[in-house]
């Protein structure tokens, strides 16, 4: 449990800390994965640049219909903050399920989606909310859509030296229900499934259906077909059942000494029933 | 006379808040790794990634090479010193000789191999990966009944049948009864390895004084003494020379009752190289080579009568050893046996325990010891029995209770029950839980379609461990109690707590024996350059041996300050109490405070005294006690996910007198948090070619203050006649009654499906299969 | 752990079999395989640096092919040791046409030892699969 030396660089622009990126050098943000995995001697980057003195990573703003968070922003910024938890209750509430409360005060949404736990709670908001994603590298910027971004176990779209600066989520439209079930692996916290639901109603019919999974596969992502099948439905006990059936189809489903892969799938049914249920209670 | 106030409030019974805790929480307490000393070197140990492997070459060049790096030590190097002591003997004890590093060969992961000594710790980290071993993995067995098969591959090359030992225990006309029987029901029950995670890692610092040729270990144990001794033997120094400090412990539950190769080796480290040297284990280092506990493979069946008497019980008990045997490894499954009637009135016993290596760390004591696992046993199979016959659980547990009349009552198994009164905590348990409601509830529930289960345990343990003939190191314990010239009173026990509280329960006692006040006490141990030898805590054994030891120090002081007294007072008869002498004659009196004084300042002395006024007392207990209690368990069991919610909670436990309600209900929390764990979460998982998977928290589930239930504590007292306190022992008692009511009251939720017995711990998965009527 | 799967390469059987068995093709395909040296027929000796988002280690080692059925199946046995652990992974993989292209079915046991066995199960199956698919989606490009 003892990190091998490495150096430690703490840029004060965002300039400076691509620089050193494009360098080789290893971003640290919150440090809630990268410093225990440095202590295992499983990361061992030689070197480290701590973000935390960059400036315009911290901020949380709306503009344009968007919420938009800096990627140094803490989970608990992000629980608690009430701009958030107004515009985004499904970000909040997917902040607020992280870890325990010391990883909530330090892990940070950038650091959490770039290292892309394939058990991570954002993601499967992210993917709920069609998140984009904005990159910066020494070539300049751009943006990625979250399901373009979660690419595979512990694999985004970043490219080597690239950072995520920013995190835009839509401010969620009055009447929209949204809800984040997570199925909690003990011991450590992640989620064995956890799925993220949002869902609006028009005329007494499902309007709007939209379903980030994680945890299950090797990869976050939108289902689809559940979203298909439940839009233009009444929203009824029995619709949520049928559509949330088809969450795990296709996917290969994950297995570990805590859940096999047929439970996970399973899982990922009943939660995903309950993510819908929960989120059409309150959709207006 | 200065002062005439008596004394009189009576803290014995008292809710009173710890002395320790200040110091714990404001993080002010010295552990092991607080000890700094000038020069220190740190060492970090290279251990085997393999469970069975062959060591065909070191080269720890690239180590020695790194700047900052003071020595490296291998197998070759520590030979000759002394095996790790197994304490225990069985007849037939196939005991392993356990070199403090490895020699050819590893035998599990985790095994130290080498160690690298440096200027920090980091430079020794670095070092380590720069040591190359040329292995040869060998096949592992990590699963003892696996290990059992023909052909499995031998841990050690000399018995290839794997076999540690047999032990056969029987009492009775077994085969008549069972013969006889109305009805036997049998059942295959596990108790899997934990790992016992103490809050503080083990840690050891070493210091050689060339000069004094003495050395000095501090290291986190829960036996400073018992280590000392066995340590200097290890090392050939005499046990003088060596000096054992137990600072603050974080916590040991049975993984620091033991000898360990890391203290011997790190004495050997600061011996070689002259330097102070700290070693600090981390948490992986933890898990993997801590001893585990439990890892119980039982057999059970039991005969009944058509009415519900219990008539014989047979054990088969397959006990994971794990790779060589620890202190106390053999001894620990014999304890299972010894209580494997629990509070039933059963005179015909049968068990036969097969202990078994494995490439896996050595399992030893974790709380409990061998009796949570008896107790599942006997608990659970009274549950199938009374399902069997269709008779409640409660009312069959009631008529084959060993009867309040019937004490002492001698067990088919040869000890002798203190005291007990079995129907006692379960009628309030049940009382408190409502449970005539709770099974109308239940069958509402269960008409609704739900999964209710309300589940019972009534515990039975042997605590105090114990006399001396019947504990591999003496079972008395010793206390010193020091009247200062000031008044002030100093207590030296033998026992060395590290959680228990006695520091606090020891001061209650002392301050209603000797009239002083509670913050005029200090209880010191730990240290063997302070304290009088002592046996250690474990056993539920701190407060009934080493409390009664101070007891009676007391008493001893308390006869010399009647003397000074009647001197001081000039009056031949004369009371102690309240913390004065008074003449029975004049009513004119002494303080404590003014004895103590006169008594050190020695003017003039009462016939055939001398000055001072100190006592030691060695205690010799002539038997075990015999703490019980019922717990009842409501629980509900979600059908989508096998998610078991803990409703209910109601522990009723008879440790005997009890000296600080708080500190008994603290020991009761931490005991069921530490038996839900094993109901529910916790499992050391090895795969087949021994790597322990559950290497981390991130897979070992401990549970968390949010995930423990409301616990509705309470007591009943039942004083046992062997100590004058009346005082049972209650560090143990949680963990007991806890897993078999848990795993009742799951199963009890399920028996509409069918379901007769669940192992644990009964995770979501298995519980969800059992409901889909898969097995689980 | 058991592993198992298939993957479809845009290759006729013939020309996946001899590109599954080719070491300069394998050494580009594997992730994170650095230099593969034939030592003897059949076996081969690799170096390996493996980097997963912060996760990275440096493993040496061996792959070795056996129980060669052409063009239908054989046999691939991949070990690496290195500072984090190691990990030993056989596997029977068989080819079946299927029109124009292959599909590679796998079936086997990955074993894996020390820090990463012992701290990284969670993640083992998810990350071997990606590993795997990874092989192939590789291997599908080379194919072309």
């Amino acid at each position: 449990m003892i990190a091998q030396n490495f150096e430690y660089e703490t840029p004060s622009t965002l300039e400076e800390a691509l620089e050193l990126l494009a360098d080789g050098a290893k971003a640290l943000a919150g440090g809630m994965s990268l410093i225990p995995l440095m202590k295992l001697r499983l990361a061992v980057p030689e070197r480290v640049v701590d973000l935390r003195r960059v400036p315009g990573l911290n901020s949380i703003r709306v503009a344009e219909g968007q919420l938009h968070i800096g990627a140094m922003v803490t989970h608990y910024e992000l629980e608690s903050t009430p701009l958030v938890r107004r515009s985004s209750p499904l970000l909040a509430a997917a902040a607020a399920s992280i870890g325990d409360v010391q990883v909530r005060n330090l892990g940070t949404l950038g650091g959490s989606i770039a290292h892309a736990d394939p058990a991570a709670d954002y993601p499967a908001a992210l993917q709920a909310l069609e998140a984009v994603i904005r990159i910066a590298g020494k070539g300049g910027e751009r943006a990625v859509s979250a399901a373009e971004f979660f690419v595979d176990t512990f694999t985004t779209a970043l490219e080597p030296g690239e950072l995520v600066v920013e995190v835009s989520v839509p401010v969620e439209a009055a009447g929209t229900g949204v809800r984040y079930e997570k199925c909690e692996q003990l011991a450590s916290g992640f989620a064995l499934v956890g799925v993220a639901a949002r869902v609006a109603k028009k005329g007494g019919k499902v309007s709007m259906a939209r379903v980030g999974v994680t945890g299950l596969a090797g990869s976050s992502y939108r289902a689809k077909n559940v979203e298909a099948l439940l839009e233009g439905t009444t929203g009824s006990a029995q619709d949520v059942t049928r559509a949330a059936a088809a969450v795990a189809e296709g996917k290969e489903a994950n297995s570990d000494i805590h859940a096999s892969a047929d439970y996970r799938a399973h899982l990922a049914r009943v939660y995903t029933a309950r993510a819908l249920r929960a989120a059409l209670g309150t959709a207006g | 006379m200065a002062s005439t106030v008596t004394k009189t409030e009576v803290l014995f019974g008292k809710k009173m808040k710890r002395k320790e805790d200040p110091r714990l929480i404001t993080g002010t307490a010295t552990y092991v790794d607080d000890i700094q000393m000038p020069g220190m070197h740190h060492a970090v140990i290279l251990r085997s990634p393999y469970a069975a492997a062959r060591i065909k070459g070191i080269d720890a060049r690239g180590a020695l090479e790194l700047p900052g790096v003071a020595a490296v030590f291998t197998g070759a190097d520590v030979k000759d010193v002394g095996p790790v002591p197994c304490g225990a003997s069985l007849p037939g004890l196939r005991v392993p000789h356990h070199h403090v590093l490895a020699q050819d060969r590893t035998y599990f992961v985790g095994h130290p191999v080498a160690v690298v000594v440096a200027t920090d710790r980091y430079i020794a980290r670095d070092a380590v990966d720069r040591i190359e071993v040329d292995w040869e993995p060998l096949e592992a067995v990590a699963e003892p009944e696996k290990a059992l098969e023909a052909g499995a591959p031998a841990v050690h090359p000399q018995w290839p049948d794997n076999k540690a030992f047999d032990y056969h225990q029987e009492h009775g006309e077994v085969d008549k009864v069972f013969a006889e029987a109305d009805v036997v029901v049998k059942q295959r029950i596990t108790s899997q390895r934990l790992i016992p995670c103490a809050m503080e890692t083990r840690g050891v610092v070493a210091e050689w004084k060339s000069g004094e040729k003495s050395l000095t270990i501090y290291t986190s144990t829960q036996i400073p003494h018992l280590m000392r001794s066995l340590v200097a033997g290890m090392l050939g120094i005499p046990e003088n020379r060596l000096r054992a400090v137990a600072p603050e412990v974080g916590g040991g539950f049975g993984s620091k009752l033991n000898v360990y190769a890391e203290e011997a080796l790190m004495g050997f480290v600061a011996m070689k190289t002259g330097k102070p040297v700290k070693w600090i284990e981390s948490r992986r280092e933890n898990m993997l080579a801590t001893t585990h506990g439990r890892g119980h493979v039982d057999y059970y069946e039991i005969a009944a009568k058509k009415d519900g008497t219990i008539v014989g019980i047979k054990l088969k008990l397959i006990q994971d050893v794990g790779s060589y045997h620890q202190l106390l490894t053999p001894a620990i499954p014999t304890l299972s046996v010894l209580m494997m009637p629990g509070v039933y009135r059963c005179q015909n016993i049968r068990a036969d325990i097969v202990g078994v290596f494995t490439n896996c760390v050595p399992t030893d004591a974790y709380r409990g010891a061998g009796r949570p696992e008896a107790m599942h046993g006997i608990e659970r199979m009274v549950d199938i029995l009374a399902a069997e016959m269709k008779m409640d659980p409660a009312e069959l547990r009631l008529k084959n209770f060993i009867q309040p009349e019937e004490f002492p009552y001698a067990t088919a198994t040869g000890l002798t029950y203190d005291s007990g009164d079995y129907a006692k905590p379960l009628k309030k348990a049940l009382g408190i839980a409502g449970y005539a409601a709770l099974r109308e509830e239940q069958r509402a529930a269960r008409s609704a379609g739900r999964l209710m289960g309300i589940g019972l345990s009534t515990y039975g343990e042997i605590c105090a461990i114990g006399p001396s003939p019947a504990t591999p190191a003496g079972g008395w314990e010793s206390a010193t109690v020091r009247i200062e010239p000031s008044g002030k009173v100093t207590v030296h026990t033998g026992c060395s707590p590290h959680g228990q509280g006695e520091e606090t329960t020891f001061a209650q006692i002392a301050a209603d024996e000797l009239g002083v006040d509670f913050d005029d006490i200090i209880v010191l141990h730990g240290d063997t350059a302070i304290v009088q030898y002592g046996i250690g805590t474990f056993g539920s054994r701190g407060t009934a041996i080493g409390g009664t030891a101070m007891y009676f120090a007391i008493q001893e002081l308390k006869a010399k300050i009647k003397r000074f007294g009647a001197m001081m007072l000039d009056c031949d008869d004369v009371t102690f109490s309240g913390g004065r002498c008074v003449c029975d004659k004049t009513g004119k009196s002494v303080s404590i405070q003014e004895i103590a004084a006169a008594s050190y300042r020695a003017m003039k002395l009462p016939p055939k005294t001398e000055p001072g006024l100190v006592a030691t007392y060695f205690w010799e207990p002539p038997n075990f006690t015999f703490p019980f209690g019922a717990h009842v368990v409501v629980t509900e069991v979600d059908k989508e996910t096998g998610d078991i919610e803990v409703k209910r909670y109601v522990a009723v436990d008879d440790c005997g007198k009890i000296i600080n309600p708080l500190v008994v209900a603290g020991q009761i929390h931490g005991g069921v948090a530490q038996g839900l764990g094993q109901a529910l979460y916790e499992e050391a998982v090895y795969d087949d070619s021994g790597q322990l998977m559950t290497g981390e928290f991130m897979d070992y589930c401990v549970p968390k203050s949010t995930m423990m239930p409301w616990i509705e504590d309470s007591n009943t007292e039942t004083a046992t006649p062997v100590n004058p306190l009346g005082v049972k022992g209650v560090g143990e008692a949680g963990t007991i009654g806890c897993s078999p009511a848990v795993v009742n009251s799951v199963v009890d939720a399920l028996s509409p499906l069918g379901v007769r017995h669940i192992d644990m711990p009964m995770n979501r998965e298995k519980i969800w299969k059992l409901v889909q009527g898969g097995a689980a | 752990m058991k592993i198992h799967g298939s993957h479809r390469l845009p290759v006729g059987r013939e020309r996946a079999y001899a590109l599954l068995q080719d070491p300069e093709i394998l050494a580009a395909c594997m992730p994170g395989c650095e230099a593969l040296v034939k030592v003897d027929e059949d076996l081969y000796e690799m170096k390996m640096k493996m980097a997963l988002a912060a996760i990275s280690g440096q493993f040496a080692g061996k792959v070795r092919i056996g129980d060669r059925n052409p063009v239908e199946s054989f046999r691939l046995i991949v070990e690496g040791t290195g500072k984090i652990g190691f990990m030993k992974g056989e596997g029977l993989l068989r080819l079946r046409e299927e029109g124009a292209e292959t599909e590679v079915a796998y079936e086997g046991d990955v074993h894996v030892g020390g820090t990463i066995a012992s701290v990284g199960q969670r993640l083992l199956d998810t990350t071997s699969k990606m590993l795997i698919k990874r092989f192939f989606g590789r291997l599908g490009e080379r194919a072309q």
